[in-house]
């Protein structure tokens, strides 16, 4: 009994750390990849200015195309950093409280802790990245096809 | 031309934001949360304020909420743009006062014809 009871806590011990250690990585690998895109978004802003006194034509229009293809695409950027910051969140908390939330790894436990993070996610796209990530063949969620029908909408009140 | 404040936290999305309207011809200034914004709108008067929702030290939401108290913004357009497209999250920034909601990924062209219809 006693030896179980250790097995447990060293497992739960060793969750934690696991969780920090993936957050700190997160945060590391975050951190690493805004530099770039920065310097991405610098360089397409000193070509548009760089393209204000050339010629107009076809050639001008297909870079103007070509510049707002790039704005659009950088922003799957901060998409992507939001909802990585959700997840180091997530790992952080885990982190913080590992025994009283860990105790026990039967499924019905699994079940309560899925439960307990959906509940801290606010957004509706975390929460689907979320069931993405926890769940294999969750690709295709009514949600996100919800979700891709509303990106780059916009709407007046 | 119109001055535009345009608010988020992501120095990409800042970048981005403003390369779009610049190229519009707009002046735009950039904040980095709703503390900075509001700051910033207090020293000099904008045509436009741009904000994205989620934010350290104040979001989106209470920016414009905040924003409609003062009386020079009272009839200022402020538009939301962000990832969220809950119902919810867009009944919010109604009655906080928003003008509209935009949802990321914007394009450029749009983001133009938005703010030049909000700006007539």
């Amino acid at each position: 009994m006693c030896a179980k009871a250790a097995d447990l806590r060293c497992r739960c011990a060793t969750l934690g750390v696991s969780a920090e250690a993936a957050a700190l990585l997160l945060a590391f690998a975050m951190r690493e990849s805004e530099a770039p895109a920065v310097e991405l978004g610098s360089a397409l802003q000193r070509l548009d200015r760089g393209l204000q006194p050339a010629a107009p034509g076809a050639a001008r229009e297909a870079l103007t195309r070509d510049l707002a293809a790039c704005v659009r695409a950088l922003q799957f950027h901060d998409r992507l950093m939001q909802q990585l910051a959700v997840i180091r969140n997530l790992l952080t908390r885990l982190a913080d409280h590992p025994l009283p939330q860990m105790a026990g790894f039967g499924a019905q436990r699994w079940e309560e802790l899925l439960a307990a993070l959906r509940e801290r996610l606010a957004a509706e796209s975390h929460d689907e990245l979320f069931e993405l990530l926890v769940r294999s063949g969750g690709v295709g969620l009514p949600g996100s096809a919800r979700e891709a029908q509303a990106e780059g909408s916009g709407e007046l009140f | 031309m119109a001055r535009i404040l345009a608010v988020d936290d992501s120095p990409s999305m800042r970048q981005l934001v403003k390369l779009a309207l610049s190229s519009g011809g707009h002046e735009v200034d950039v904040a980095t949360d709703g503390v900075e914004a509001l700051l910033f709108a207090e020293k000099q008067q904008f045509d436009v304020v741009i904000t994205d929702v989620n934010m350290p030290n104040m979001d989106g939401i209470s920016l414009v909420r905040e924003l409609r108290r003062r009386s020079n913004y009272r009839f200022v357009p402020l538009l939301m743009l962000t990832t969220e497209a809950t119902a919810e999250r867009k009944q919010q920034g109604k009655e906080a006062g928003a003008t509209g909601w935009l949802v990321k990924p914007f394009d450029p062209d749009r983001l133009l014809s938005i703010v030049t219809k909000v700006l007539t």
